[in-house]
C-alpha cells in the first residue's frame, strides 16, 4: 500500500468523485441532470455557510444578497464584456468576495446577532437596489447564458448535462480548495477563534483580520454558487434572491452539520428534495385548493423542524452516536 | 412645513408599531438569547384569533384582549414544548446560534401554513375601533388620526407597564437576573425554566397587541407581518437587543430615518435605510446603542 | 478518527450511488407527443399559490380549470378530457424556472398556459427549453411586451395588451380629457411598473411627479405621506395609480383619512382597478365612485353581458365559494381560448399543429374582451387595446362620459386608433364549436 499525504488523498477523492459524477451524468435523465445541478450548486452555498459559521463561528442572515453580488457580476462579464461563462464564473467569485471583504471590514467584527441583523438588512436591501441601476436591467434582469454546449459533443448532449458539468466541476474545484483551505494552518486559526476568541486573541493571533478573511472566502464561494444559480435559471434578476434563499441555506447547514465540509452534497441533496417529496405527497392525496396549496409549505417547515429536533448537530453526530451504543 | 410636520408624524406611527415588534423580540433574546423569527406567525396568528372574536364579539377590545392572552398562551407552549427539547439536544459551539434559528423560522412556516389551512390566502380586513379620518390642524386635515393617536398610547402605555414590571416587582428582578447570568439565578433559588416561559408569553402578548394594532391600517393574511418583523428586528439590533428602552429608541430612530428618507429623497429608500442605520450605529457602537454589557459575544 | 471518516466518506459516495439508481428508474417514457392521450390533454400551469402575489393571481388556476371542468362534462375536446396540473412559483424566479421543467419532464405536459409574471416566466421559458422542446406557452398572464419577440420566444402567445399598450392609452385620455392639469404618476418599482412609466413617456405624457415605490414597503403611514406630498400641487390634478390593487386600496384610504378623495382625479390601471377587491379591502363606495380606470373586458358586475354571465354560472357550478371577480373572468376566457385552440389544431393533435392553429384561426376565437386578437403568423400578440372607464359608487365601471369608445395601439411608437372590432358572442353554454 502506497502511503499518500492527506492532501494528496483528499485530491485523488475529488478527481474520483468528480468520474463518478460524470458517469452518473451520462445515465440520468435531464430532469435529474438539472436538479443534480442544482443539488451542486446549493452544495456549495451550504458549503460558504458552514466555512462561515462552522470554522470561525459568525452567523450570516445574508448570503442570498452575496449571491447576487456574485451572479450580477458574472451576468454583467458575460453580457458586457462579452467574457467566456468560465472567466465569468470566476469573477463572480471575486467580485462577491471582494464585496465580502470589504463589508466584512465594517461588520466581521460584530458579534451573533449583532451580525446577523446586519447581514439581513442586506438580504432585503441590496435586491431593492438593483432597480437603481438600469445596467442591473431592473426587475426583469439581466441574461445569463452560457451557450449551448460545444458542438464537438455530439447533438444529443442536452443543456442540462452541459448545466450538470459545468457546476459539478465548479462546485468541486471550490469545494477542493476550500478543503485545503480548512485543513491548512488557516483552518485551524480558524476553528480556534471559534472555539474560544479570547484564548486565540492571546496566543497572538489577528483574530479581527482572520474573521474578515473567512467572511470574504465564504462570500466569494456565494459568489460562485449565485453565478451557477442564475445560469441554472437562465438569467439574474433581484428577485431570485429572496431572503428565504437566506434562510433555506441556514437549513441545509443544520441538516448538515456546521462542523464538518463533508456532508455538503447531503444538505443540497435535501434542499433539492424535500419541496419535490412535499410536492409529490399532496399530489397524492389531493383536497380543496387551499390545502393542496398550503401543505407544501407546511410539509418542508415540519421537516426542517424534525431535522433540528433529531439532529441538531448534523447527521455526523448521529453516526457518533450509534457508533457509542454499539 | 406641512411636509416636515408629515414626516415626524409618520415617523411616529411607524416607530410605534416597529416598537412592539422589537419589544416583542427582545423579551425572547433576554430570556432564550433566541432571535425568534417566529414571532411573525405567532402574532399573526394571534391576530387572527383577535379578527375572530372581533367579529363574533362585536368588541375590538375584546377582541386585543383575547388576542394578547392567545399569544401569551402560544409564546408559552412554544417555549415549554418546542424550544426547551432543543435547547437540551444541542451542544454548546455555533449550533448554538444556528440551530434556534432555523428552528423558529419553521416554526413560522408551520404557522403561516396552519392560518392558510384555517382561513386561507385571501386578505381579511379589520375595522379601526375609532375614526381613522385625520385630525384637523390649523383648517388643515393632518396624516394622524385618532386611531394613530391609540396605537401610539397603547405602545407607550405597554412600555410603560413592562418598565415597571421589570424595575419595581420581585418578578423583574427575577427575569433581569435570568436574563444576565442563569447559572447565579439557579442558585439564588430563581425558577429559571418558568422564567424563561414568562418572558416569551410576554413577547407573545405584545406580538398580539401589535398585531391588533398593525392590522387595522394594513391587511391581515398570513405574511402580514414578515416586513415588520425584519424592522422590528434591525430596530432591537440598533437598540442593543438587551434592553426594553433600547427597543424603543431603536424602533424611533428607524422610524425617524426611513420617514424622512422617503419623504425627501426617494421612496425606493425604505430597505437601503435600515441597513444604513444599521450600520451607522454597529460602527459607532458594535454591541448598539442601549446595551447594558460591555461585551457580548454569545 | 480515520475510520469515521472514511466512513463519512462511504456514505455520500453510496447517497451519490442511490441518487444514481433512483434516477435511471426514474427515467420517463418519452412519447412522440408527450401530454397527450387518446383521453386526455395534460397541459400544465407554474402561479403562485402561495404567498403575497397569491392573494391577488391566486384564482386564476381554479378558474381556469373550473372551466376545463365543464368542458370535460360536456365531451372534451374532441373526446379527449383536459387536465390541468397547477404548480406553485411564489412568484419566485427560481422555483418558476424549476417548476416548469417540472411540468415539462417530470409531468410530461403538452402545453403550457396561463403563466404568471415577467421575471419569472422570462426565465423559466429558457431554462425549461421551451423553445427548444417546442412547447406551446399559451397566453402568458402579463403585460410584458417583451413577449411578443417570437425570435426570442418562438412558442409563446401573450393575451394580456402590453403595459406599454394601457400606459399609452391612459396618457392619450388623460391629454384628451384632462387638459391643462398636473399629472402625478406613482408606479410600483417592478416590471410591471417600469413597463409603465416607459408608456407613459412614449405617450409623451408631461408628469409633474413621478414617484416608484417597492410593493412590499408600501404601509398606511407612507401612503398618508404620499398623498400629502401630492396635494401641494394646486387645481385638480390627475393621479395615476399603477400598481396592484392593495397599494391601490393603501393609497385611496389615505386619501379618505386625509380628506384628500375630492381633490384628485384618480386613475387606476387595469391591475388595481378592481372595485370588488378595493371595496372588499375597506375603501368607502364613495370614495369609488368617480375612480377612471383603463379595461379591455367588460365589467365584471355587468350581468347583462353574456359571457359574464355564463362564466359566472360555470363558476357559482365548478369553483364553489369563490366570488366572481376580473381575475376569474381573465381565468376563464384564457381556458375558453385554450379550449378553441385545442379544437382549431384539430383530432391529430400535435405542438406543432396547436401552434399553427393559433397563427392561422386565433384572431377568430371567441373571447369576452371588447378588444382584438392579433394573432397571425407573423404576430403572437393577443389583445391590443382599452377602453376608458368611470366606477360608480356600486363598484360598476361604465363607459367614461356614456359612451363606450375602444382604443388599439401597439408597444412602441404606433398611433392610437379607434376599434372596429365587433366582438363574437359567446358560444351556446359557453362550449366553442368552432374548429
Amino acid at each position: 500500500m502506497i502511503k499518500l499525504s492527506p492532501t494528496k488523498k483528499r485530491t485523488l477523492f475529488f478527481v474520483a468523485l468528480g468520474w463518478a459524477l460524470l458517469l452518473i451524468g451520462d445515465r440520468i435523465g435531464e430532469l435529474l441532470q438539472y436538479q443534480g445541478s442544482f443539488v451542486a450548486m446549493y452544495a456549495l452555498a451550504i458549503a460558504s455557510i458552514i466555512l462561515l459559521t462552522g470554522y470561525s463561528g459568525q452567523l450570516s442572515l445574508g448570503h442570498s444578497a452575496l449571491m447576487a453580488v456574485g451572479a450580477y457580476a458574472g451576468a454583467l462579464s458575460i453580457n458586457n464584456l462579452n467574457l467566456h461563462p468560465a472567466i465569468a464564473l470566476v469573477i463572480a467569485t471575486f467580485v462577491a468576495g471582494i464585496f465580502g471583504l470589504i463589508l466584512g471590514f465594517g461588520v466581521a467584527r460584530l458579534s451573533g446577532p449583532y451580525l446577523a441583523g446586519t447581514t439581513l438588512a442586506l438580504a432585503v436591501s441590496l435586491p431593492t437596489l438593483a432597480n437603481q441601476f438600469p445596467i442591473l436591467g431592473g426587475e426583469q434582469g439581466v441574461v445569463f447564458d452560457v451557450g449551448a454546449p460545444p458542438a464537438r459533443f455530439g447533438e444529443d448532449f442536452s443543456m442540462y448535462k452541459w448545466f450538470f458539468w459545468i457546476s459539478t466541476l465548479a462546485v468541486l474545484i471550490m469545494l477542493w480548495l476550500i478543503s485545503n483551505v480548512v485543513s491548512s494552518r488557516y483552518g485551524r486559526t480558524f476553528r480556534a477563534i471559534r472555539d474560544n476568541e479570547t484564548a486565540a486573541a492571546l496566543s497572538g493571533l489577528n483574530t479581527g483580520r482572520l474573521k474578515v478573511l473567512a467572511f470574504a472566502i465564504s462570500s466569494g464561494m456565494a459568489g460562485l454558487a449565485g453565478g451557477l444559480l442564475v445560469m441554472l435559471i437562465s438569467g439574474v434578476s433581484p428577485s431570485a434572491f429572496p431572503l428565504s434563499l437566506s434562510f433555506s441555506l441556514l437549513t441545509g447547514a443544520v441538516v448538515t452539520g456546521v462542523y464538518s465540509l463533508k456532508g455538503v452534497m447531503l444538505g443540497g441533496l435535501v434542499l433539492v428534495a424535500i419541496p419535490e417529496i412535499a410536492d409529490s405527497i399532496v399530489t397524492r392525496i389531493g383536497g380543496s385548493e387551499g390545502f393542496t396549496a398550503t401543505l407544501p409549505g407546511f410539509l418542508v417547515s415540519a421537516l426542517l423542524i424534525l431535522a433540528v429536533l433529531f439532529t441538531p448537530n448534523g447527521p455526523g453526530t448521529l453516526l457518533h452516536s450509534f457508533k457509542k451504543h454499539n | 412645513m406641512i411636509q416636515f410636520i408629515t414626516a415626524i408624524l409618520t415617523a411616529l406611527t411607524t416607530g410605534a408599531i416597529y416598537a412592539l415588534m422589537s419589544t416583542a423580540l427582545v423579551l425572547v433574546w433576554r430570556s432564550t438569547r433566541i432571535i425568534n423569527f417566529a414571532q411573525a406567525g405567532q402574532a399573526v396568528l394571534s391576530t387572527y384569533i383577535g379578527y375572530e372574536v372581533t367579529i363574533r364579539s362585536g368588541s375590538f377590545w375584546v377582541g386585543v384582549i383575547s388576542a394578547m392572552i392567545f399569544g401569551a398562551l402560544l409564546g408559552a407552549a412554544i417555549d415549554r414544548f418546542f424550544m426547551r427539547p432543543i435547547f437540551k439536544r444541542i451542544q454548546s459551539g455555533p449550533i448554538l446560534m444556528i440551530a434556534p434559528v432555523v428552528a423558529t423560522l419553521g416554526l413560522l412556516g408551520i404557522i403561516q401554513a396552519v392560518i392558510g389551512f384555517r382561513w386561507g390566502l385571501t386578505y381579511q380586513s379589520l375595522a379601526a375601533p375609532v375614526s381613522t379620518d385625520g385630525f384637523t390642524l390649523f383648517g388643515r386635515v393632518i396624516a394622524f388620526s385618532p386611531f394613530n393617536l391609540l396605537v401610539l398610547v397603547f405602545a407607550t402605555v405597554s412600555m410603560l407597564l413592562l418598565t415597571v414590571l421589570f424595575q419595581k416587582t420581585n418578578v423583574g428582578l427575577a427575569l433581569r437576573a435570568s436574563a444576565h447570568s442563569p447559572e447565579i439565578a439557579k442558585l439564588s433559588g430563581i425558577k429559571v425554566d418558568f422564567i424563561r416561559t414568562l418572558g416569551w408569553s410576554l413577547a407573545g402578548a405584545a406580538g398580539g397587541l401589535a398585531g391588533m394594532l398593525y392590522i387595522p391600517s394594513s391587511y391581515l393574511y398570513p405574511n402580514a407581518m414578515d416586513v415588520l418583523l425584519v424592522f422590528g428586528f434591525v430596530a432591537a439590533v440598533i437598540g442593543g437587543l438587551d434592553s426594553l428602552f433600547g427597543a424603543v429608541a431603536g424602533a424611533m430612530i428607524l422610524g425617524f430615518a426611513i420617514s424622512f428618507a422617503t419623504s425627501y429623497v426617494s421612496e425606493k429608500l425604505v430597505f437601503p435605510m435600515a441597513f444604513v442605520m444599521l450600520v451607522v450605529v454597529l460602527l459607532i457602537k458594535p454591541a448598539g446603542l442601549f446595551s447594558g454589557k460591555k461585551s457580548r459575544r454569545d | 478518527m480515520i475510520r469515521n471518516t472514511r466512513m463519512k466518506r462511504f456514505s455520500i459516495v453510496s447517497a451519490v450511488v442511490a441518487l444514481g439508481t433512483m434516477v435511471i428508474t426514474a427515467l420517463p417514457a418519452q412519447a412522440a407527443e408527450p401530454g397527450l392521450t387518446s383521453s386526455e390533454i395534460k397541459l400544465g400551469i407554474s402561479t403562485p399559490l402561495t404567498g403575497t402575489a397569491a392573494l391577488s393571481y391566486g384564482k386564476v388556476p381554479g378558474a381556469m380549470k373550473a372551466y376545463f371542468d365543464h368542458v370535460n362534462a360536456n365531451g372534451g375536446v374532441y373526446g379527449r378530457k383536459i387536465k390541468l396540473i397547477v404548480r406553485d412559483d411564489k412568484y419566485l424566479p427560481t422555483l418558476a424556472a424549476t417548476q416548469t421543467t417540472n411540468l415539462v419532464l417530470k409531468d410530461g405536459v403538452f402545453a403550457l398556459v396561463a403563466a404568471l409574471g415577467t421575471a419569472t416566466h422570462s426565465k423559466a421559458y429558457t431554462a425549461a427549453s421551451l423553445a427548444k422542446k417546442n412547447v406551446p406557452d399559451l397566453f402568458v398572464n402579463t403585460g410584458f411586451s417583451g413577449f411578443g419577440n417570437r425570435t426570442k420566444y418562438p412558442t409563446t402567445f401573450t393575451v394580456l395588451p402590453s403595459y406599454a399598450m394601457e400606459a399609452k392609452i391612459i396618457s392619450k385620455f388623460v391629454k384628451d380629457k384632462f387638459p391643462g392639469q398636473a399629472v402625478a404618476l406613482v408606479a410600483q418599482d417592478d416590471e410591471f411598473g417600469v413597463d409603465g412609466v416607459n408608456g407613459f413617456a412614449a405617450g409623451s405624457l408631461t408628469l409633474a411627479s413621478k414617484t416608484l415605490y417597492p410593493q412590499s414597503s408600501m404601509t398606511d403611514a407612507r401612503a398618508k405621506a404620499l398623498v400629502t406630498g401630492l396635494s401641494a400641487v394646486p387645481g385638480k390634478p390627475v393621479v395615476i395609480l399603477f400598481g396592484t390593487t392593495d397599494v391601490t386600496a393603501l393609497i385611496l384610504k389615505a386619501a379618505e383619512s386625509l380628506n384628500l378623495v375630492s381633490k384628485f382625479t384618480w386613475i387606476a390601471g387595469s391591475v388595481g382597478g378592481d372595485s370588488n377587491t378595493l371595496l372588499a379591502l375597506g375603501v368607502k363606495s364613495t370614495t369609488i365612485d368617480g375612480i377612471v380606470a383603463a379595461s379591455f373586458f367588460p365589467d365584471a358586475k355587468d350581468t347583462n353581458d353574456e359571457y359574464v354571465k355564463e362564466f359566472s354560472k360555470i363558476n357559482a357550478k365548478y369553483n364553489p365559494g369563490v366570488s366572481f371577480d376580473n381575475t376569474v373572468l381573465q381565468g376563464m376566457n384564457s381556458a375558453m381560448l385554450t379550449v378553441q385552440a385545442l379544437r382549431a389544431a384539430g383530432k391529430n393533435l400535435t405542438r406543432t399543429g396547436l401552434i399553427k392553429a393559433i397563427e392561422n384561426k386565433g384572431a377568430k376565437f371567441a373571447s369576452a374582451a371588447l378588444v382584438p386578437l392579433n394573432y397571425s403568423p407573423t404576430s403572437h400578440i393577443g389583445y391590443n387595446g382599452y377602453w376608458m372607464g368611470q366606477l360608480n359608487a356600486k363598484g360598476e365601471l361604465k363607459p367614461f362620459g356614456g359612451t363606450l369608445s375602444v382604443v388599439t395601439t401597439d408597444s412602441t411608437n404606433g398611433p392610437i386608433t379607434p376599434s372596429t372590432y365587433k366582438r363574437i358572442s359567446i358560444p351556446k353554454n359557453g362550449i366553442p364549436t368552432n374548429s
